[in-house]
């Protein structure tokens, strides 16, 4: 009995510390609250869609000066009248 | 209105003393050639702005980093964990880092494919060459700032295997590593090479590398001189593509950093064994692989050093690529390096797959 009791200390001993190696903890490289974690989600997605309107208001410009540069209205006139 | 009044008085200001209007004028005259392969113009764009970015994260970090051996790990994991931001910032960093090199070889490789390193753009390449070797060795000297046991480890192997080159190759590792063996000075030294040596050699080329495109304007394949259309103003038309680009690439970076944060592992330790399935850094797995492909000894003499030597021949033929093609000098079609170059290219990729997923 008195073996037995000790075998079953050093499995218990052996079985906590390597438990408890495996439970070592991963360096956390990225916030672990549910709120930190929540909002930096929120903030992508609102990052998202300022890329995604920034990039139809350049867009918007950039077909607008493609269809002033196809009327050719973009060159300086070298014939206008200068106003003094 | 107030705002206004203020900007129009500084472009006054500004006007008075430089001459503004003909910077203008030159930017609105730059044309940009359009044909099928415009597309490869965008790669150098975006590598221009990924290298921004990484100079504006590497301050932030910087401000916080201790390259010291003692303190560097720790230094790091307290970013990571306790400054605001600083996993972010981190993670930012080293997506960066990849995407740049991956854009880097995108570019060179297109380079190489349409051939825009012909005459008289010689020297475009080379310039570029030499940036696409900064760019790895910014990354080799980045990976051994975090001082946990996986980067001590491949950069032991990194620089043991160029000392594995025949003459100079022993300077080298000594050079690189600050004495025999990877230790507080190799992290010193290459703390100092990445940020110090490597950004101020890094902006004067990038610069040069500008400003011959600049002379030499954009190059047109051979196959498409006849069938180009009317080159596109660089400005507006080709500034304003390249942003909506470069904001895509900043949410590809930031979106990256966000989900997949680098991990970190256990502090480095010069007398532990190195961990189990260690791999080098993508960029390296090719090599890495090629040295693998070599048996120990052959007729006698060491395998790695025959391996070393016969990769740094191949890296050498394809710097020299446009000093050999004669053919596309002289503005001809050139097949057999077109060939030479999808074999480059098709090798890289087939050896870094099979080193990733072995």
């Amino acid at each position: 009995m008195k073996y037995f009791i000790r075998i079953l200390f050093t499995a218990f001993t052996i079985f906590v510390s390597n438990s408890l190696a495996l439970a070592e903890e991963k360096i956390p490289v990225f916030p672990a609250t549910p709120v930190d974690v929540y909002t930096i989600y929120a903030s992508l997605a609102i990052f998202w869609l300022a890329i995604i309107g920034l990039i139809v208001v350049i867009k918007m410009k950039l077909n607008e000066i493609e269809r002033i540069q196809k009327l050719g209205i973009d060159k300086e006139d070298k014939e206008a009248p200068i106003l003094e | 209105m107030e705002l206004k009044l203020i900007w129009l008085k500084c472009k006054n200001w500004i006007e008075e003393r430089y001459d503004i209007a003909e910077l203008k004028k030159l930017a609105k005259s730059k044309l940009v050639p359009q044909h099928r392969y415009d597309f490869l113009y965008y790669t150098g764009g975006i590598t221009l702005f990924l290298f921004v970015l990484q100079f504006i994260t590497g301050m932030l970090l910087a401000f916080y980093y201790i390259p010291h051996v003692d303190f560097a790990y720790e230094s790091i994991i307290e970013i990571v964990t306790k400054i605001n931001l600083g996993w972010f910032f981190r993670a930012f960093h080293h997506w960066g880092a990849q995407l740049c090199i991956v854009f880097v070889f995108i570019h060179l490789f297109g380079t190489l494919l349409v051939k825009s390193y012909r005459k008289p753009r010689e020297f475009i390449w080379v310039t570029g060459f030499i940036l696409l070797v900064i760019s790895i060795f910014f990354g080799l000297s980045g990976y051994l700032m975090l001082w946990d046991e996986r980067a001590f480890a491949a950069v032991r192997v990194a620089t043991g295997g160029a000392g594995n080159l025949p003459v100079i190759g022993s300077f080298i590792k000594i050079f690189l590593r600050g004495g025999t063996d990877v230790t507080g000075d190799t992290l010193t030294r290459f703390y100092a090479f990445h940020v110090a040596i490597l950004p101020v050699l890094s902006l004067l080329l990038i610069g040069l590398h500008i400003l011959l495109v600049q002379y030499h304007g954009m190059s047109v394949p051979v196959s498409q001189e006849n069938k180009q259309k009317k080159g596109e103003p660089f400005f507006p038309n080709v500034f304003y593509k390249d942003m909506m680009i470069w904001l895509v690439v900043l949410g590809i970076v930031v979106t990256l950093a966000i989900f997949l944060p680098p991990e970190i592992g256990k502090k480095a330790n010069a007398l532990a064994p190195p961990p189990e399935g260690i791999k080098p850094e993508w960029y390296f797995l090719f090599l890495l692989e090629t040295l693998k492909l070599f048996p120990g000894i052959i007729l006698g003499f060491n395998g790695e050093t025959i391996a070393i030597v016969c990769v740094s021949i191949g890296i050498f033929f394809f710097f020299l690529i446009p000093f050999i093609d004669r053919k596309s000098n002289r503005d001809e079609k050139s097949p057999i390096f077109t060939v030479i170059g999808v074999i480059y290219l098709l090798y890289f990729i087939t050896m870094t797959l099979v080193g990733y997923f072995s």
